[in-house]
Order: C-alpha cells, then sequence, then structure tokens
C-alpha cells in the first residue's frame, strides 16, 4: 500500500511539475516560470528536489510523515501557476485558485515538524493553524467562493467555488489574508528559531540549515504579502517574479539542507559500521571504551556498568563516577550500561539506540565480565579474610599458651626450686635426684612448648616483623639459611605472614640443605625468593596461602635439580 | 626491683632472691609502677619480664631500654621466653653495658640467676647461654667458624654471653695470656676487627653470629 501510494506521488509529482510548466508557458504573461527558460527550469528544479527529498524521506520509517509533508508541499509549489487563465479548464483553474498560496503553510509545516514530522508544542500547531487558515482558507477558499472572473474582466475558466462575485469581498479578503501572512511567517519563524535554540548541539547542528532555509523562504513570501497589500492581489509583476525566484532558491536550499543532515546522519552510520567491524576484532576488556571513544570522536567518553551488588565499575572493575551528560544503554527494559559523554554526542535518540545495538554483545560481555571481575574480588576478598581469620586465631592460641600453660611451668618451676632451698642441704639424696629429674622435664616441657607454639604462629613475626621472624628461623631452623635480603621496613602483617610461610615451608622440605633466602619490596609486592638444591614438592599450600592475597607462587628451574620459588604478594607500602 | 605481672612469680622470685642473700627493694605489675618503684628505691639491678600489661608482648624490653637511658646507674635483667637473638639484640644493641637478656625458665637455675645479677651490676652485659649456644650450633652455610678449634669456640661462647676476659679465665680456669692469645686468635680467624671496649665486643661478636645481612 505505502509503495503504491509512494509510486503514485512519484508520478504525479513529476507529472504535475511538466503540466504546470506547460500551463505557465501557455500563459506566461499570468505565470511566474512561463517567461523565460531559466525562470521555467528554476520552477522545475526547486519542486522536483522537494518531490525527491520528500520521497526519499518516506522511504525512511521515522522520516516518512515529513516526506509526505514535503512532497505535498512540492506539489502545492505547482499549482501556483494553475490559476492562470490559460489553465484551460475549469476543474484545474478552481484548484488553482483554492491552492495557489498553500505552499508557504507546508513549508512552515515541514519547518516546525523537522526531522520527525511532528509538531508537537501548541504554540507551534497554533503558528501552522493560522498559516493554513490565511493561505488556504482565506487567500483560497474563501476568495474562491467571492471571486468571479467573467466581472473582474478575467478571460478564465469558470470559477467551479463561486458563490457570489463581489470585488470588494475579494479584496477584503485578500487584505487579510495578507496580514495573517504577515503574522504567522513571524511566528513560525520565532518558534523554529526557538526550538534551535533549546535543542541540544547535536540536533541544532542538524535543524539549523532546514530553519535558515525555510526562514528565508517565508520572509520573501511575507515580503510578497506586503508588496501585495496596496493591490489586494498576488500579482506577478517584475517585484513578485524576482521575490517568487528568491523563493525558489530558498526551497532549493531547503532540499540541500535535508540531504546534508542525512549526509550527516550516514556519517555517524559508518562510524558504527566500523564500530561493528572493530568490535568483530573483540576488544580486550576495557577496550571498548577505547573503541567507543574513537568511533564516536569524544575521548573524554566513559564507559559504565551497573554491577548487581549496586555501584558503577568500568569492564575491569574499578569503580567509576560518571559526571557530566549520561545516556543509559538500555536493552530489555534493562540498562546494560552508562555513557558519559560530552555534551549533545548522543542527543539524537536514534543514535543512542544504534550504538547499543552496534555494541549489543560486546557490551553485554564486558559487563557481564565486570560482574565477574566484582565477583571474583568479592571472592579474594572472603579468601584473605578466611587466613587472616586464622592467623588471628593462631596468635590468641599462642598468646594464650605463653600467658597460661608456660607461665604456669615457669612459676612451678620456680616453685621447685624454692622448696628444694628450704630443704636446706640436708636433703636425701633419692630426693634430690627426684626433684633434679622433675626440673629436668620442666625444662624439657617448656621447651617442647616454646618449640609448639612457635610452629603453630611465631610470635616474633607479628611483633617484630618478617626480617626478624626470618633471622629466627635461620638460627632455630634444620636448614642452613644464606640471608642475602631482608626488607628494613614492615610490610603488613598479611603479606609478612604469606611471606613467612614461604620460606618455611621450603625450609620444612629442604631437610639439611642449604637454602639461599631473599625477601624485598618491590613496586608495592613484597617478593620472596627461595632457591635450594632442589624445588619444594609441594607448593600449592604455599600458592593457596599467597593466592589468597591476589599473589603469585612461581617456580624457576636452575641448572640441574635446583630451583627457586618465588613469591609475589602485594603488600602495603 | 622485680617487675613481672604475674604475681605468683613475682613472689616466688622475691623469696628465691632474698634466700640467695639479695635485697629485693620493690615490686612492679606494670611499666609505669616499674618506674615510680627504680625512682623511689632506686636499686642496683632491675629484673623486667618481657612481657606486661597491655599488650604482653614487648612492653619489658621497652621499659628496660627506657631505663637504661633514665637510669644509666640501674642495671636491668630482662626475662624473656623468646629464644630469638633479635630480642637480646634491641635491648643490647644502644646500651649494652649493665643490661642482660635470660629465658624466663632460669629464674628456677639460683646459679645463673644470681651470675647475671652479679654481672649486670658491675656493668657487663649478659646473654642467656641458651641463645648463644644456639647460634653457635645453627646450621650454616660454610664459614670460618669451621676453622676454630674446641677451645677457640668455648672462649668465643663466653665472649658472646657477654663476658670479659677476666670472667672468661675465671670459667675455663685459664690464664689471662691464654685467653687473650684465643680471642686474637678467633677475631683474625673471623675477619672481625677486635675492639678494646668489652661491649663493643659483645655486639660485634653476636652480630658475626646472627649474621645478619645488610637490611635493605
Amino acid at each position: 500500500m505505502a509503495r503504491i501510494l509512494w509510486t503514485a506521488a512519484l508520478v504525479a509529482g513529476i507529472a504535475l511539475g511538466v503540466f504546470s510548466l506547460a500551463v505557465a508557458r501557455a500563459g506566461a504573461e499570468n505565470s511566474f516560470g512561463g517567461g523565460s527558460a531559466a525562470a521555467g527550469a528554476a520552477e522545475l528544479a526547486a519542486g522536483y528536489a522537494l518531490l525527491g527529498v520528500g520521497l526519499a524521506a518516506m522511504m525512511h520509517r521515522r522520516q516518512a510523515r515529513l516526506g509526505a509533508i514535503l512532497v505535498a508541499t512540492s506539489f502545492a509549489w505547482f499549482l501556483v501557476e494553475w490559476n492562470n487563465p490559460a489553465a484551460g479548464s475549469a476543474l484545474i483553474f478552481t484548484i488553482g485558485l483554492a491552492l495557489y498560496a498553500a505552499a508557504p503553510a507546508l513549508v512552515a509545516h515541514a519547518m516546525l515538524a523537522y526531522p520527525d514530522g511532528r509538531v508537537g508544542w501548541w504554540p507551534g500547531r497554533l503558528g501552522l493553524t493560522l498559516g493554513y487558515a490565511g493561505s488556504v482558507l482565506v487567500l483560497g477558499l474563501l476568495a474562491a467562493a467571492v471571486f468571479d472572473p467573467a466581472s473582474e474582466g478575467c478571460q478564465c475558466p469558470r470559477n467551479l467555488l463561486l458563490v457570489g462575485g463581489s470585488t470588494g469581498a475579494y479584496g477584503s479578503l485578500n487584505r487579510a489574508g495578507f496580514y495573517m501572512g504577515l503574522a504567522w511567517p513571524l511566528l513560525v519563524i520565532l518558534l523554529a528559531a526557538g526550538d534551535l535554540v533549546r535543542a541540544t548541539p547535536a540536533r541544532r547542528r542538524l535543524a539549523a540549515p532546514v530553519v535558515i532555509a525555510g526562514g528565508a523562504y517565508l520572509g520573501l513570501v511575507a515580503t510578497d504579502f506586503a508588496y501585495s497589500l496596496h493591490r489586494g492581489f498576488l500579482g506577478n509583476d517584475g517585484l513578485d517574479r524576482r521575490l517568487w525566484l528568491g523563493e525558489a532558491a530558498a526551497l532549493g536550499a531547503l532540499s540541500l539542507a535535508v540531504i546534508w543532515a542525512w549526509v550527516r546522519a550516514r556519517r555517524t552510520r559508518f562510524a558504527l559500521a566500523r564500530l561493528v567491524i572493530e568490535l568483530a576484532e573483540s576488544p580486550p576488556p576495557g577496550g571498548l571504551r577505547d573503541v567507543l571513544a574513537g568511533v564516536l570522536r569524544d575521548p573524554s567518553l566513559v564507559l559504565a556498568y551497573p554491577l548487581a551488588g549496586g555501584g558503577l565499575a568500568d569492564a575491569l572493575c574499578r569503580p567509576v563516577e560518571l559526571n557530566g551528560e549520561v545516556t543509559p544503554v538500555v536493552r530489555g527494559g534493562q540498562q546494560v550500561a552508562l555513557l558519559s559523554h560530552r555534551p549533545g554526542l548522543l542527543a539524537e535518540p536514534a543514535l543512542a539506540e544504534e550504538v547499543a545495538a552496534a555494541a549489543r554483545l560486546a557490551l553485554e560481555n564486558e559487563r557481564l565480565q565486570a560482574e565477574t571481575r566484582s565477583q571474583l574480588a568479592d571472592l579474594r576478598a572472603s579468601r584473605a579474610r578466611i587466613v587472616q581469620a586464622g592467623d588471628a586465631e593462631r596468635r590468641r592460641l599462642v598468646r594464650d599458651l605463653h600467658d597460661g600453660a608456660q607461665q604456669r611451668l615457669v612459676t612451678l618451676s620456680l616453685a621447685l626450686r624454692l622448696a628444694r632451698t628450704r630443704l636446706g642441704p640436708g636433703i636425701d639424696p633419692a630426693l634430690a635426684e627426684r626433684l633434679d629429674e622433675a626440673e629436668d622435664e620442666l625444662r624439657a616441657a617448656l621447651a617442647d612448648l616454646r618449640e609448639l607454639a612457635q610452629g603453630i604462629f611465631p610470635v616474633i613475626l607479628a611483633e617484630e616483623g618478617l626480617s626478624a621472624a626470618v633471622e629466627a628461623l635461620a638460627e632455630a631452623g634444620p636448614a642452613p639459611l644464606e640471608i642475602t635480603a631482608l626488607p628494613g621496613e614492615r610490610l603488613g602483617s598479611s603479606a609478612e605472614a604469606a611471606g613467612y610461610f614461604v620460606v618455611s615451608e621450603a625450609v620444612r622440605q629442604a631437610a639439611s640443605s642449604t637454602l639461599k633466602v631473599s625477601a624485598a619490596r618491590r613496586d608495592g609486592r613484597l617478593v620472596v625468593e627461595v632457591e635450594g638444591d632442589s624445588v619444594p614438592a609441594e607448593i600449592t599450600d604455599m600458592q593457596d596461602r599467597v593466592g589468597a592475597l591476589d599473589g603469585s607462587v612461581t617456580v624457576l628451574h636452575g641448572p640441574g635439580a635446583r630451583g627457586t620459588i618465588r613469591a609475589e604478594i602485594p603488600c602495603e607500602s | 626491683v622485680i617487675a613481672d605481672d604475674e604475681v605468683l612469680l613475682r613472689d616466688g622470685l622475691d623469696r628465691l632472691l632474698t634466700e640467695a642473700g639479695f635485697d629485693v627493694v620493690g615490686k612492679a605489675g606494670t611499666a609505669g609502677e616499674l618506674h615510680r618503684e627504680v625512682e623511689l628505691a632506686s636499686p642496683d639491678v632491675a629484673i623486667i619480664d618481657i612481657k606486661m600489661p597491655p599488650t604482653h608482648t614487648d612492653e619489658g624490653l621497652v621499659a628496660a631500654k627506657e631505663l637504661r637511658v633514665s637510669h644509666p646507674g640501674v642495671g636491668v635483667l630482662v626475662l624473656s621466653h623468646y629464644l630469638a637473638s633479635h630480642y637480646a639484640m634491641r635491648l643490647l644493641e644502644e646500651h649494652p653495658g649493665g643490661a642482660g637478656y635470660l629465658l624466663k625458665e632460669r629464674v628456677s637455675g639460683v646459679g645463673v640467676l644470681v651470675d647475671a645479677l652479679t654481672r649486670v651490676h658491675e656493668g657487663e652485659c649478659v646473654v642467656d647461654p641458651t641463645i648463644v649456644s644456639r647460634l653457635l650450633r645453627r646450621a650454616r652455610p660454610a664459614s670460618p667458624l669451621g676453622h676454630l678449634t674446641g677451645r677457640e669456640r668455648e672462649v668465643l661462647a663466653l665472649m658472646a654471653e657477654g663476658r670479659s676476659n677476666k670472667g672468661i679465665c675465671e670459667r675455663l680456669h685459664l690464664s689471662s695470656k691464654t685467653v687473650e692469645g684465643h680471642v686474637r686468635s678467633i677475631f683474625t680467624k673471623l675477619g672481625v676487627g677486635e675492639s678494646a671496649d668489652d661491649h663493643r665486643r659483645v655486639l660485634a661478636v653476636l652480630n658475626y653470629l646472627r649474621s645478619a645481612p645488610q637490611q635493605l
């Protein structure tokens, strides 16, 4: 149906142009375009340009209404020639009488309705109503009703609309139409300019040429109305024709303005196509922002994803704050992402939609990645907390051992010694021996207890730090340690505990071969290296422990069986 | 003055020392009380437990170091649960004379305790023999220590415990000439500069045994 209509409009428009020019040429003295080949060419060029642009716009879903208005404008532009005495037929002549002044109202309509074909605001509708009333009703139908060609001395075809001829009424109606025609174009120009001022920069850039061209046309029309006031009808003397030529040029400019907006949109669409291609090469996480920033030519662009747990994050799960203009990317009623960008960049709603469509998979992908990273971060934090809680519990246990059992044993040995001295030198040798044995046992118990506590959690690690603890390990340990470097400062208890665990595990597994130990802080990481004759067989525990802090354990194989365990642990600075 | 927050132990130590012929002139349960008692009684030596309120970590050690500065004439003997030489070094590194570090269970060994108190009072420094023997025994990569004779190791251990040449003579029943010879030989073999000052000598020996790396 739409196709048939479109084809009909095409055929009718072309035929209308040819026919109108033929009428104009037949009655050249009463026409605009009939006087010269140049004027005819201008008439056809302006009309066909509007027709072509209108038909093209009709093919776009969103601009179909605008297209229809433009096609109608082109028809009206040609109809101005039909109220020519040379029209030949009463019907043609009458249509010309009724609609010869309709074009300006339609141009105003196109201006106010640009780009989607709708006039939303009531003052706009009021302006248009005045326009149609003035040019179609007053100057057209009503004037035709009282215009009797015969009594006006015109060798014209019959006026089918004639009700009762009256020269006075005809002049009054015309003048009323002219006064209205001075007012409403001004109103429309003001409204369109106001719309422009309020519009976002992107929309302004697109709409300004249309408004300027349309405004120029309306200005020329109003000038002609003013010029015609004294004579009571719209004529075609020299000035009228010059104004009409200006109108043709303005309409040509209007068509070009609409085309120019398409070219711009097409450029954006090319950019979108490039976006699709670049996305097909699947950028790394975080790369989508760079691609979008490049395609949309906005280096300040920020891409943020709403997380399930609340808050916004970028693709690498770093918290993001959005400033300035923010456009949400919505899919299936859900916000997939938020774009903050330079003002007006995505003012065209369709553009935001198209970006969302083109980048849909990539956006979804990055959002899921951000989500995953966020969950991973939570998991990591929980792992670190578990390790920390374990350490804290062990420290508490050790402190209890020291303050409780050990303290009591010391007190007990003291009491034993006191009892011994009380008994004096004349003590039964057997009893003395027993007491000696008890004291030895106590000493052994204390030594065992100390070792036990040391194994559970070295107090020195918590109190004096990694360096002191590794030195103490060297003093106590079964394996000879060659310490080549130790940090001079504290690095946070979690990192230190993990580093110590790596060394003590290596010592435990190394039996009695010499280990070379170094620990140092490099770029915010504690790097612990243990080099030995053999690589410890079990490093899973180390990896768990270090991994809980987002660190890594790697094994570097040296010559022969020699190997180095290298642990990198993020630490406090 | 005895400073220990464990009343039973403090009282037991009091009785033991009294019976051994010492005058216990004050007792304290916290670092604050310790300072007050030392101020009031001006004792020869203060015995201080390393663990004191509020955190029960190293308040005793800190208090001992403060006493070394505020009352240089008062010897301090720190009793500790910890075998690591790190703590002993913390106590001795600034003012080695008149300070001692003993393991807590020594309180029942009257001989060691009396010896340590006497030496601290006389301005020597005292390091627990267990810590020293642990340092000496410690497994280590090949080092000049292996070149020492048995006697030289004994002398080295006694030096590390903080004893003067005279003390070493008495312990090993050797003439002072012989001991001086051993000491010279040890320093030569270890490649450590000999120090005339006994306290510096202790630190040098301990540092050598701990073989602390250059701290980065």
